[in-house]
């Protein structure tokens, strides 16, 4: 320090003693006392704003529902989530859980139909283009950057703003794709939409499929490309030499050598889908196309946070089911 | 003789009967590097198709937002049609530069809070050998597969002080950042777990013999050296931050001065009803709302790729 900064000087010397005894202490230390401690500023805040909050949503899963002035009700044990998933609770909730009738009208308008419909649509439809996305991408070709930019793009961009997208795309006159009564557009026409899509379950629970199609298959693009990368090209001379078509090559070496990272993919993909939220909020709403966020969300609004909490703690149970199915048949298959 | 041979001897005949024809042989002369003409056509359908359909709907956005009040929408709008006024609008309607910034502002202190934070963590993950690393790990990493819903409940309640009398959080940055960060985290330990696992443990002793501390030694030494690795990590949860829309919307009531981020600013427009918010105006608040990430996204795509690749796989 120079010396026109004396009382400046002043001021560090009196704060360095403190510092330089904390970092002397924190230099004596055993590895593992000091692991501890540099991991401390990450478990609090994990702490606080993500295992006490999943703690807590557990205990207020079993309490009932409150009608009055207090914020829960009495203990009810495990009756909210029996109730909820047997459907039992369908009538008290902004929408139902289960479908009250199994025909296409109950499926479109309940919460968990509705999740699992999108999911298997959105990811294996995703799926297979983005291993199409991936094959161009892993060609050499001028302008490759540019391509990947252009594939990427819709992966980066808020989730508000592909909802506008596509709340806007179906907007009845707007975009070219819907009509009105008088002048339907070749999609009415061929009676794949009705000309208020947005206000339609069916309708809309499609126009969110393509909207989530539109935005994330660059993620399964880019992730089937690192796959394909790290196939070590020699095997494909070898198979040349031994006279293999350029589909056998496909279906024999990449097809296997890539298909755990596709499933690593895809569960990544699954878990993102099945808390689908705000692509639906901003394009037909919640009430449209009631997912399972949706559902804790509109059920939380309504004040009913017992049961809330219980939808939230099912929907964390589906996923983690689905997960574990994923794990199960990966481990069976790198075996 | 392989079926593979004869297809490839097709092409090159191909090749010499279009002698003279400039593109047409040249064509036909790559086609030959890369056998088979008919996967060179695939492929270029297949790379014309996805940008088509990647691009298209960002066009649409701005022929929508620039098509005259009250005009149809062109596909090819003239030049002189064009009123680009309606970007001005936008800030008529609704405070969209507050929105703006705070979304901007929310994502650099959220990334900044983050990388610090998880520099510490990863550190440990990476380079030190202590009981209880792999569980601790799987757990930090089991937030991320936690449905943001899962957590909504009682983080409410937590920043409407009905946890803590006087945590007072809702419609401010805090009852953003911390959420924020708490889901975004892991990933970030995750991506400089392995960056900071690389780097050679003689660098790292020659720091400490030169006399520096264990917190010197890893903020001089190792952060620097994985400036790739905090980077890609900045990066992604800049752009996570950014894009994120559940706590957006309901840890604050959705007005400028409370901190609500473009979600916010977007849905009042929508929400206004078309007679006071017209489409064309929704859209180009839309378009004004992508250009941050779009620069970055350009500029930072090798990150992006690399970030994502490697967080995702080695997990």
């Amino acid at each position: 320090m120079s010396s026109s900064t004396l009382p400046d000087g002043g001021v560090q010397t009196a704060l360095r003693r403190p510092i330089s005894r904390a970092l002397a202490w924190l230099e004596n230390r055993t590895e593992a006392q000091y692991a501890y401690i540099l991991l401390t500023p990450a478990i609090v805040v994990l702490t606080v704003i993500a295992f006490w909050p999943l703690l807590s949503t557990l205990r207020l899963s079993l309490f009932a529902d409150s009608y009055g002035l207090a914020a829960i009700g009495e203990f009810v044990g495990l009756q909210n989530v029996v109730e909820i998933v047997s459907g039992q609770r369908n009538a008290l909730l902004p929408a139902p859980f289960l479908p009250e009738v199994w025909t296409v009208k109950g499926l479109f308008g309940a919460a968990l139909t509705v999740t699992l419909l999108f999911t298997v649509v959105s990811v294996a439809v995703e799926t297979v283009l983005g291993f199409l996305q991936a094959l161009v991408l892993d060609q050499d070709f001028r302008g490759r950057r540019l391509v990947r930019v252009a594939i990427i793009l819709p992966w980066a961009i808020p989730i508000v703003v592909q909802g506008m997208i596509f709340y806007l795309m179906f907007q009845p006159n707007v975009g070219f794709l819907v009509g009105t009564a008088d002048n339907p557009a070749l999609l009415n026409r061929l009676g794949l939409l009705s000309t208020t899509p947005l206000a339609v379950a069916q309708d809309a629970t499609m126009i969110v499929i393509v909207g989530d199609i539109w935005k994330t298959t660059a993620f399964m693009a880019l992730l089937i490309l690192a796959g394909l990368q790290s196939i070590d090209r020699g095997l494909f001379d070898v198979a040349r030499v031994a006279g293999a078509t350029a589909w056998q090559r496909f279906r024999y070496i990449t097809l296997p050598l890539v298909l755990p990272v596709v499933l690593i993919a895809m569960l990544f993909r699954t878990i993102d889908a099945m808390r689908i939220y705000g692509l639906i909020e901003t394009v037909a709403g919640c009430s449209t196309v009631p997912s399972l966020s949706c559902l804790v969300v509109t059920t939380f609004n309504n004040r009913m946070l017992g049961s809330a909490a219980a939808i939230a703690f099912v929907t964390a149970a589906i996923i983690a089911v689905v997960v574990s199915v994923y794990i199960i048949r990966f481990a069976r298959g790198t075996q | 003789m392989t079926p593979e041979r004869q297809t490839d001897g097709g092409v090159v005949t191909q090749g010499r009967s279009a002698e003279g024809v400039g593109p047409l042989r040249r064509w036909a002369e790559k086609a030959i590097y890369a056998p088979g003409g008919l996967y060179r056509a695939l492929f270029i359908v297949a790379m014309l198709f996805f940008l088509l359909t990647t691009l298209f709907p960002f066009y649409f956005l701005f022929v929508l937002a620039v098509a005259p009040t009250g005009g149809a929408v062109q596909l090819l709008p003239a030049l002189d049609a064009m009123n680009l006024g309606v970007f001005l609008e936008v800030y008529q309607k609704v405070d969209f530069l507050r929105y703006m910034l705070n979304s901007l502002t929310l994502a650099l202190v959220t990334t900044a809070f983050v990388l610090v934070i998880s520099s510490l963590a990863g550190y440990v993950f990476g380079r030190l050998r202590f009981p209880g690393r792999q569980p601790l790990m799987l757990i930090i990493l089991a937030v991320s597969y936690f449905p943001p819903a899962a957590f909504l409940v009682p983080l409410y309640q937590l920043f409407t002080g009905n946890v803590i009398a006087g945590v007072n959080l809702y419609n401010t940055a805090g009852a953003l950042i911390l959420p924020f960060s708490a889901l975004f985290m892991p990933l970030s330990i995750f991506i400089l777990t392995t960056f900071y696992r690389q780097i050679p443990d003689g660098l790292e002793d020659a720091a400490r013999i030169e006399g520096t501390t264990r917190l010197g030694a890893l903020f001089r030494v190792i952060v620097p050296l994985s400036a790739p690795g905090v980077a890609t990590a900045g990066v992604l949860t800049f752009i996570a931050v950014y894009n994120e829309f559940f706590f957006s919307q309901l840890m604050n009531n959705g007005q400028p001065e409370n901190w609500a981020p473009i979600v916010g600013g977007l849905l009042q427009l929508q929400r206004a009803g078309q007679f006071e918010v017209t489409y064309e105006v929704m859209a180009a608040g839309s378009i004004m709302a992508v250009i941050p990430v779009a620069i970055l996204v350009v500029v930072a795509q090798e990150k992006i790729v690399s970030g994502l690749t490697s967080g995702a796989l080695k997990e």
